[in-house]
């Protein structure tokens, strides 16, 4: 097993909700798709029937660069899970994404001391395997 | 003609239980007990309640609480979402409308809860050990945030990033708080006083949230009687009045307890000015201040967005001793609150706020006359202002 592999070993894997298999397949082939309204244009995360901004229903799915900023970060360091145990201390990080100000989605940055993160840091999105076979988008430092 | 719930209704009655780290009794047991206390402080009996209020997340059924008390009839019951955290003061708004608008007489609003024992509510800060996660956690949960204290963590960074905010800031809350619950033997950190060097050495849970950082997990049960503020005028106790009483949601933050910091509109914004205009008084005329505390971070930030001190100035309000009792002009949680009394989701907060009103508290703040009490912030949240008779 890589280090990847191990990196999200025994966390939860994501249950699709109605409407963001497409997020989640897309994931499955290394991209980065969110949902782009078509009456605001705006982006958003994580996928939802609506709008949040204009309530419109209708969207299509695009393709993001998977480059943004820290926008913050926490490091786990107490572990409340199981599988944590062995993977603190791992950093989650609010990243926005360069698309759209504001823009933003959780996730972890990977392959980084605790110590080097800052705010604004460029960084873009890589993909991990769950051991079900789902891959999951994390981010690494540009 | 004025359609407000202000000074409509009155908080009659107390009672909780003992606060523990086991209760050694079941949820049902708790609830019923702290109820039977609130409704006896109240000078009734449990045939006079007619109306039953919980938080959606209190496993309580309502029906076997009447039937366990002898609640005979029961004409109201409602639970109020985000209780949880957002609940408390949610509850008193539903009761109080219940009674303003004469579908109850007398309404009990309570939480009871094992959560630090496990037996029957799981514990707050301990992850579920599902293998799949669901719905919003399913963008959550695979990257190993679960707790509220991780999540809180996330927009505390970026609060301390903006304005500067350090870490011993959010110690001079936690430190309040341990300070006014070494006056409360009911407390769970009575007997154990807190230094800032004590706050700075906790153990890291979520970078930057220290240990000391979080409340306590706590079995125990609270529960208020509200009626109407005529009723209230003929019954034992000198009746709080809800001077006014607001809920507020929106879509602003990154995810429920993920905070976005820079959001102009939050929760307690939405709540503030319709709070302060019903009750007609402005924030210096608040005398002891109940803010949600269930960590550090998020009482610092709700300080500002209620309009406390300015966006960004929460770090010094907090400091100076300002929040101590007895020399500080907002002695905030003065039993103790969720950090050092015991958590019982904030119906502590209200229970002592009324203390407060009525001059009986440990801490009592000179002729108090209003009460400031918050849920929690974060997510979707109530709040109160609270008035002597």
């Amino acid at each position: 097993m890589d280090k990847k592999e191990r990196y999200s070993a025994t966390f939860p894997y994501p249950i699709p909700e109605y409407g963001a298999e497409s997020y989640w397949d897309a994931c499955n082939e290394q991209r980065l798709m969110m949902q782009r309204c078509e009456q605001c244009v705006r982006f958003r995360w994580h996928p939802s029937p609506r709008c949040g901004d204009c309530g419109c229903e209708r969207y299509s799915w695009e393709l993001l660069s998977g480059r943004g900023r820290i926008n913050t970060w926490t490091v786990v360091t107490h572990p409340v899970h199981p599988a944590a145990v062995e993977k603190v201390p791992y950093i989650v990080v609010v990243i926005e994404l360069e698309e759209q100000v504001g823009l933003t989605m959780v996730s972890n940055l990977i392959d980084c001391d605790v110590n080097c993160v800052d705010f604004n840091q460029p960084v873009e999105v890589d993909f991990v395997t769950h051991p079900i076979g789902q891959k999951i988008p994390v981010f690494r430092l540009a | 003609m004025d359609h407000s719930l202000k000074n409509q209704a009155s908080i009659v009655g107390i009672g909780h239980t003992e606060y523990s780290k086991d209760s050694g009794r079941s949820e049902l047991e708790l609830a019923c007990e702290s109820i039977a206390a609130a409704v006896e402080d109240a000078g009734l009996s449990p045939v006079d309640v007619d109306g039953i209020v919980k938080y959606n997340w209190d496993n309580n059924d309502p029906i076997e609480i009447a039937r366990n008390l002898g609640i005979p009839h029961l004409r109201f019951f409602a639970g109020v979402d985000y209780g949880g955290g957002g609940g408390p003061l949610g509850t008193l708004l539903l009761a109080a409308m219940a009674v303003a608008t004469g579908q109850a007489n007398t309404v009990v609003a309570f939480r009871a809860m094992n959560e630090r024992s496990g037996r029957g509510t799981p514990r707050f800060g301990q992850a579920s050990t599902e293998s799949g996660a669901g719905g919003s956690y399913s963008y959550l949960s695979p990257y190993g945030l679960f707790s509220p204290a991780q999540m809180v963590a996330l927009s505390a960074r970026r609060h301390m990033h903006l304005y500067g905010t350090e870490s011993r800031h959010f110690g001079e809350i936690a430190m309040a708080c341990r300070h006014h619950a070494n006056y409360n033997p009911d407390a769970l950190m009575y007997g154990k006083p807190m230094t800032i060097d004590d706050h700075q050495n906790s153990r890291m849970i979520s970078d930057p949230l220290r240990l000391l950082d979080c409340c306590l997990e706590t079995d125990g049960g609270a529960a208020v009687v509200i009626t109407t503020r005529e009723r209230a005028r003929n019954l034992k106790q000198k009746p709080v009045h809800i001077a006014a009483a607001g809920q507020g949601g929106g879509g602003w933050n990154h995810r429920v307890m993920v905070k976005d910091v820079e959001a102009t509109e939050t929760e307690a914004t939405v709540i503030a000015k319709r709070l302060f205009d019903d009750a007609e008084i402005k924030h210096a005329d608040i005398d002891v201040l109940f803010i949600y505390d269930h960590f550090t971070p998020l009482v610092l930030m709700a300080l500002e967005e209620y309009g406390f001190c300015k966006r960004g100035e929460g770090k010094d309000f907090v400091s100076g001793g300002r929040l101590q009792w007895p020399l500080g002009d907002f002695p905030l949680n003065t039993s103790g609150g969720n950090l050092s009394e015991g958590y019982i989701h904030g119906m502590q907060n209200t229970i002592e706020a009324v203390r407060q009103l009525r001059g009986t508290a440990r801490c009592q703040v000179d002729n108090a006359q209003h009460a400031f009490v918050s849920a929690g912030n974060a997510v979707p949240t109530s709040a109160v202002i609270l008035r002597a008779d």
